[in-house]
């Protein structure tokens, strides 16, 4: 072993003080408080949506929202996972997650399309698109701070899964208190902030994720 | 010492609670793994900056370390992530030719290893994205000289060369 080497390790065993381990559960749980308050939140700003609690929601809320969480929770694992890297760990069951939400965009544009639709492109829609995304911002912090403390190997992937997943979950807490029920509206506004927080998590926030 | 997967992360794990010969013995046989893991697959003249950098991630780093699952895995993440960050950086003076003399007096199973996993990152991209980083990035040569060896224009040589780094960046936790 050469000498700078050798002092190399005699200085960094010298900084040989306790730390403690990143744990998975505890990246979890910080990201479904930041969930849990942007709820919380949401239904205090803006009150929640005619019918929440007494079954006077479409089915096309509960599966969107049902999709759009289910992505989120793909994400925020694979967020999470992230930070502690090691050869041998795929990250790939959020793109099935993605593949499958990508139906919903689709279905709202063909939706939109038949007799009878209502306009594609509306204020309202436009408006949940940014609330949306407004609500995702507690989930991203939470899910950045987790990976700038880790050590995240595959940083264009980990801003990609970390913005699809806040803006997933932030849809879906703006959606409560959101009152349009169509497949037009849901899905094709109520997606948007997925794509668009995807987006800059994969083409922005990737580049502080380096260390 | 020998160092095997639970014994280095029996010795991480005390690192981790403060203990400082532990991370004393941790860190050395860290470097010894780390010189045979990047063996043929860096410039002999910068390998010892390499395997640095590598000790001060793993040190910055630390509390990313799963004490539940293996260290090998972790370190080799973090050892091939700096591995390509280092082939990344436009250094243009040549290195020498790789030599024999810098052949490790390491384990040959772990040697063995080591090729097999750095080799496997480098097998995962198309065969001229390869060629290119390994003239170029890893045996020093400069573009001319790569274009020569390998046929390609040198307008490839350092289009492969870009495109095959973006995508070793994106493969750092493939398996072998």
């Amino acid at each position: 072993m050469d000498d700078a080497t050798r002092d190399l390790i005699d200085r960094i065993a010298a900084d040989a003080v306790p730390v403690r381990p990143l744990q998975r559960g505890q990246g979890l749980a910080l990201a479904g408080l930041a969930f849990m308050v942007t709820i919380l939140a949401v239904l205090f700003l803006l009150g929640a949506r005619h019918g929440l609690l007494h079954d006077g929601v479409s089915v096309f809320f509960v599966l969107v929202n049902g999709l759009l969480l289910l992505l989120g929770i793909a994400c925020i694992l694979a967020v999470v996972t992230m930070a502690s890297p090691r050869v041998g760990s795929n990250h790939d069951g959020p793109k099935w997650a993605m593949a499958m939400v990508g139906v919903l965009p689709a279905a709202g544009v063909f939706a939109a399309y038949r007799p009878g639709a209502g306009p594609v492109v509306d204020l309202a829609g436009a408006e949940c698109t940014v609330m949306g995304l407004a609500a995702s911002l507690l989930v991203a912090g939470a899910l950045f701070a987790w990976l700038r403390k880790g050590a995240p190997v595959s940083q264009r992937l980990a801003g990609l899964y970390l913005g699809t997943a806040a803006g997933a979950m932030g849809s879906v807490a703006y959606g409560l208190s959101c009152p349009v029920d169509t497949i037009v509206h849901l899905g094709i506004w109520h997606v948007a902030p997925v794509a668009i927080a995807g987006l800059v998590g994969r083409y922005v926030v990737a580049r502080w994720l380096r260390w | 010492m020998t160092g095997d997967d639970a014994t280095l992360a029996r010795l991480m794990r005390a690192a981790q609670a403060g203990d400082r010969q532990a991370y004393t013995v941790l860190l050395e046989e860290t470097a010894k793994w780390l010189r045979r893991y990047f063996h043929r697959r860096i410039g002999p003249e910068k390998l010892d900056d390499l395997v640095q950098e590598v000790l001060i991630s793993l040190h910055a780093k630390r509390s990313s370390y799963d004490p539940s699952r293996p260290f090998l895995p972790w370190l080799a993440a973090i050892a091939r992530y700096r591995w390509v960050d280092h082939l990344r950086r436009d250094y243009r003076t040549r290195t020498e030719e790789l030599s024999e003399d810098t052949a490790t007096t390491g384990d040959a199973g772990d040697v063995v290893l080591a090729r097999i996993s750095l080799d496997r990152l480098l097998d995962q991209l198309p065969p001229a994205q390869a060629k290119a980083i390994e003239l170029v990035r890893i045996e020093g040569y400069s573009i001319t000289e790569a274009s020569e060896r390998s046929g390609q224009s040198k307008a490839l040589v350092k289009v492969n060369i870009h495109r095959g780094l973006r995508k070793l960046s994106a493969l750092i936790e493939k398996a072998n």
